[in-house]
């Protein structure tokens, strides 16, 4: 009943957030992709491009263009074209505009004009491959007065054509690569970390700690940008990670232990756990405090390891996680009791139904070795056998 | 290979005339000291502290265009085309120093043994030179359709990574006749026992068989296993156990590997993979097979019961993912889903879907999961009970000053007897900038049911004023009830820690890191750490 008003609950939260307003992705176009520009300018595309004007007019070298480093901005010799200004007359009156202020705004006669200043985007872009395809495919320009970032191709629009979902070494075909091949995502004007578009979580808080999902995804870009040391440095390293082990987390791991919480995304149980637990006197062969004799130090309650069913006993705790047990014993201690071997306990560990079962079959089928640790005669391996 | 052999060799290479290219190295170097303590319970008397004095050396490194076969393009930013060699790998040496693993105990007897005599998993503390992975990379052969590794390299279910001594080739069908690509992987698993072996890679629930050896009793069948004896052939060394001898824990373990998986394909992407490992069985074991009674190998075999091989590994997993929008909404679901060939169930399963708006992500999903070990662990026997997991976590993060984060989660037991028993809790944390280069956050947990109960919460700051020095702080407080039903050293207790890291960066990408850390709770009065770490390659957080 709990299970189920819960599970309600859950439901009704994904409801509420489904039921959010939608709101704009403001990140779309990223600040580090295309940096801030100043465009102290006044200019009208929507007029232009209704006048009939080409885009190659203003823009000739587009065409040709090999680089995203190239400035495509119309220079004052392109203006001029149809424009016929004059120095020596800043406020020269003609059709269409000559005035030099009618373009530079706030300028004066004999003050300095203020430049555009525009930060190449880091990336490797061909404009000359991309000529076959319209301008305003990727720059919507046609309703705009001064284009802006804005009018610049998010990577969202350009997997409309180019399709995701590649290899990682696909990334540096656009975005620029460091020594070593990895994309570079350090700028002195910020960091490069994927955006919304359904290639890759937005590294968002609580991402170091919980990313699982974005690691076993098929098709994952997470190498374009991370060395696969980093992958190692934290879930095969040597240095315990502050924030996802919090402090004393040696006396608070025995909950999620026993939980059986699985550790095994960085440690491996019977070397990890055994190893520590022996040295520090919590195992089974060294001379340790916990004395299961003297009920003043055993470890495990009274009954754990009885012959006879009780509330104490181990069966259920080894049924349900045998790691907690392994991470102090050894298979040899099971042995003691759970075999079929001449003078054992023979104390069956396998459920009701275990011979003949499909995983019986599957286990004896793959590997018999398994078997032989207690069953010795022929007569009991396989798994159609019957008690004499 | 003979030392005067190898040195003719290196000489040989370094010497000779070789073109100059214009190789492109990145590296990746960090030196770790460490000085901590663990508690060692005593028999008599108070309890001992042992010192852990680590001192690790990691080295990554990528070479990439070997030969030049990309200069031309990469100088002229074009996409990628052709043949690119390179190498990657990671190298790690890794030592302790201290009484945790140099010192001796006393076992039963009373004897006193070194440590590492006693507890042979000390190995891997004592002394580490792993190779993580290190293959030659062969991309864009067949016009950029096939990859080729070679060498230590790295292999991926989804629920963890192991390595293989071998190959990976991955051919990418044109996309007029399928959109995916094919891959196949052989080798060696990488193993403890590997040249430059790795244990973490090793399968769990490595039978304790691979140390004892069957010993035959009068008649057939009527044997029992002991310890392999391994008196005649102590070497004294300090880096291993001189004790313990498991050759079946030595032998090769073959691995092969299949994987489909779709490109090209958008807003969806899927994988199915098939992995299986095996080994021989060990036979007689050679120089220590001295027995008096009839041998016929580690495992009993007088009917021929032994196999000749077993398998340790086989698996057959699937993922999938999908993104699409609906209004303002982005929906992502995902399930994936391993199956064990050997143990013949499903023994690893998830599903679930993000949903984000905004600045909002919520997620809930569903986790399955049967404990399965390696095909030699008599743990398969025993291991009966699936649990399984109903989870909800909410995502805050914006361009604002707060973040904010909750999870929640369920765990059911399925017992065999057909009952069942939960435990749950939920977690939840807030962070903000203050300005300044100031950041403050506060976190609370809460959990219970099986396995106890914990309540507490954390306090931290964060100081980021200059580009050149970070100081973090961090004060957590936890209510710990342990669950009595297996142990009796179940007890109620307040927990508290401090931490506190900095870092400086030195130049560009050289930073020290500083880390310290006092506990106290009832069991131990206080305990403290201490990490240094030199970082040749730093790259600061965000």
């Amino acid at each position: 009943m709990k299970a189920r008003i819960i599970l309600l609950l859950l439901l009704a939260l994904c409801v509420v957030v489904a039921a959010q307003p939608a709101q704009p992705e403001e990140l779309d176009w990223s600040p580090v992709v295309y940096p801030l520009q100043r465009l102290p300018l006044i200019f009208s595309h929507q007029k232009h491009l209704a006048r009939g004007t080409t885009c190659v007019a203003c823009h000739p070298n587009a065409t040709s263009s090999q680089s995203a480093v190239d400035n495509l901005i119309p220079t004052e010799a392109q203006c001029r074209a149809c424009h016929a200004i004059d120095r020596a007359d800043p406020a020269k009156q003609a059709t269409p505009t000559a005035a030099c202020g009618a373009c530079h705004p706030n300028w004066t006669a004999g003050s300095v004009v203020q430049q555009v200043y525009l930060t190449p985007p880091p990336l490797k872009f061909a404009h000359a491959q991309h000529a076959s395809t319209t301008c305003e495919t990727c720059h919507p320009v046609r309703n705009v007065d001064l284009a802006t970032t804005k009018q610049l191709p998010t990577m969202a629009s350009c997997i409309t054509c180019h399709k995701d979902g590649e290899e990682e070494r696909h990334c540096t075909d656009c975005h620029l690569a460091k020594l070593g091949g990895l994309v570079e995502t350090q700028f002195e004007h910020g960091r490069l970390v994927p955006g919304r578009d359904g290639l890759g979580d937005q590294h968002g808080p609580g991402f170091t700690n919980n990313h699982t999902q974005e690691a076993r995804q098929a098709g994952n870009t997470c190498n374009a940008c991370h060395d696969k040391s980093e992958c190692v440095e934290c879930h095969q390293g040597v240095v315990k990670p502050a924030d996802f082990h919090p402090g004393n987390y040696l006396a608070l791991h025995v909950i999620d232990a026993k939980r059986g919480k699985d550790c095994s995304a960085c440690h491996r149980s019977e070397s990890f756990c055994v190893a520590c637990h022996e040295r520090s006197g919590v195992g089974t062969r060294a001379a340790s405090k916990f004395n299961e004799i003297d009920p003043s130090t055993r470890f495990h309650p009274i009954g754990w390891a009885s012959p006879n069913a009780g509330p104490n006993l181990h069966a259920q705790e080894a049924r349900r996680n045998i790691t907690t047990c392994a991470s102090c014993h050894r298979e040899e201690d099971c042995l003691t009791c759970h075999s079929a071997q001449p003078g054992a306990a023979h104390a069956s560990p396998h459920p009701i139904g275990w011979r003949g079962s499909s995983r019986c079959r599957a286990l004896d089928r793959g590997n018999r070795r398994m078997c032989l640790r207690c069953h010795i005669t022929q007569d009991e391996l396989g798994c159609d056998w019957s008690k004499h | 290979m003979s030392r005067g052999a190898c040195l003719t060799i290196a000489l040989a290479v370094t010497l000779a005339p070789m073109p100059a290219h214009a190789y492109e190295f990145w590296l990746r170097a960090q030196t770790i000291g460490q000085a901590y303590q663990l508690r060692d319970y005593q028999l008599v008397g108070p309890d001992l502290f042992l010192g852990r004095r680590r001192v690790t050396q990691t080295l990554a490194l990528r070479i990439t265009d070997v030969g030049d076969f990309a200069a031309a393009r990469r100088l002229a930013r074009l996409p990628e085309h052709g043949l690119r060699i390179s190498w990657q790998s990671y190298l790690r040496v890794d030592h302790d120093f201290g009484d945790f693993t140099s010192g001796s105990l006393t076992l039963a007897g009373p004897i006193r043994r070194d440590a590492i005599d006693a507890i042979p998993e000390l190995a891997d503390s004592v002394a580490g030179l792993d190779l993580m992975y290190g293959y030659l990379q062969l991309d864009g052969l067949v016009d950029d359709r096939l990859m080729i590794q070679l060498g230590r390299v790295l292999a991926d279910d989804g629920w963890g990574t192991t390595g293989i001594d071998g190959g990976t080739a991955r051919y990418q069908l044109p996309e007029s006749v399928l959109p995916i690509s094919v891959a196949a992987s052989a080798g060696l698993r990488v193993r403890a026992s590997s040249p430059l072996g790795v244990t973490s890679y090793e399968l769990d629930g490595t039978s304790g068989a691979g140390c004892q050896e069957y010993v035959e009793g009068p008649t057939p069948g009527t044997g029992s296993w002991k310890l392999i004896d391994r008196n005649r052939m102590i070497t004294g060394t300090a880096l291993a156990s001189d004790y313990e001898y498991c050759p079946q824990r030595d032998v090769n373990q073959p691995t092969v590997g299949f994987m489909l998986a779709t490109t090209h394909t958008k807003h969806f992407a899927a994988e199915v993979g098939y992995r299986r490992t095996w080994s021989d069985t060990v036979g007689l074991i050679g120089p220590v097979d001295r027995l008096s009674t009839p041998d016929l190998g580690l495992y009993p075999n007088e009917f021929g019961q032994a196999p000749a091989t077993g398998v340790d590994e086989e698996r057959l997993y699937a993922r999938a993912h999908a993104d699409f929008k609906a209004g303002g909404l982005a929906i992502e679901p995902y399930g994936d889903a391993r199956y064990s060939i050997l143990h013949a169930v499903l023994d690893r399963a998830d599903a679930g879907v993000r949903l984000r708006s905004g600045a909002h992500v919520l997620e809930p999903a569903v986790e399955y999961y049967y404990p399965t070990f390696d095909g030699d662990s008599i743990f398969n026997a025993f291991s009966l009970e699936p649990t399984t997991d109903v989870r909800l976590g909410y995502r805050y993060g914006d361009k604002g000053p707060w973040r904010a984060t909750a999870d929640a989660w369920l765990r059911r037991y399925a017992h065999e007897d057909a009952t069942t028993s939960f435990s749950g809790g939920g977690e939840a944390g807030v962070q903000r900038m203050l300005g300044a280069g100031w950041r403050g956050g506060l976190d609370a947990l809460a959990d219970t049911g099986y396995g106890g109960r914990r309540i507490g919460g954390t306090a931290q700051a964060q100081w980021r004023g200059t580009e050149t020095v970070w100081v973090r702080g961090r004060m957590i407080v936890l209510a710990v009830a342990e669950d009595p039903t297996s142990t009796v050293l179940a007890a109620h207790y307040v927990t508290t820690s401090a931490n506190f890291s900095t870092t400086w960066r030195v130049a560009d990408t050289v930073a020290l890191h500083f880390i310290g850390e006092a506990d106290h709770d009832a069991i131990h009065a206080l305990q403290t750490r201490a990490i240094a770490v030199v970082d040749l390659a730093y790259l600061p957080e965000p």
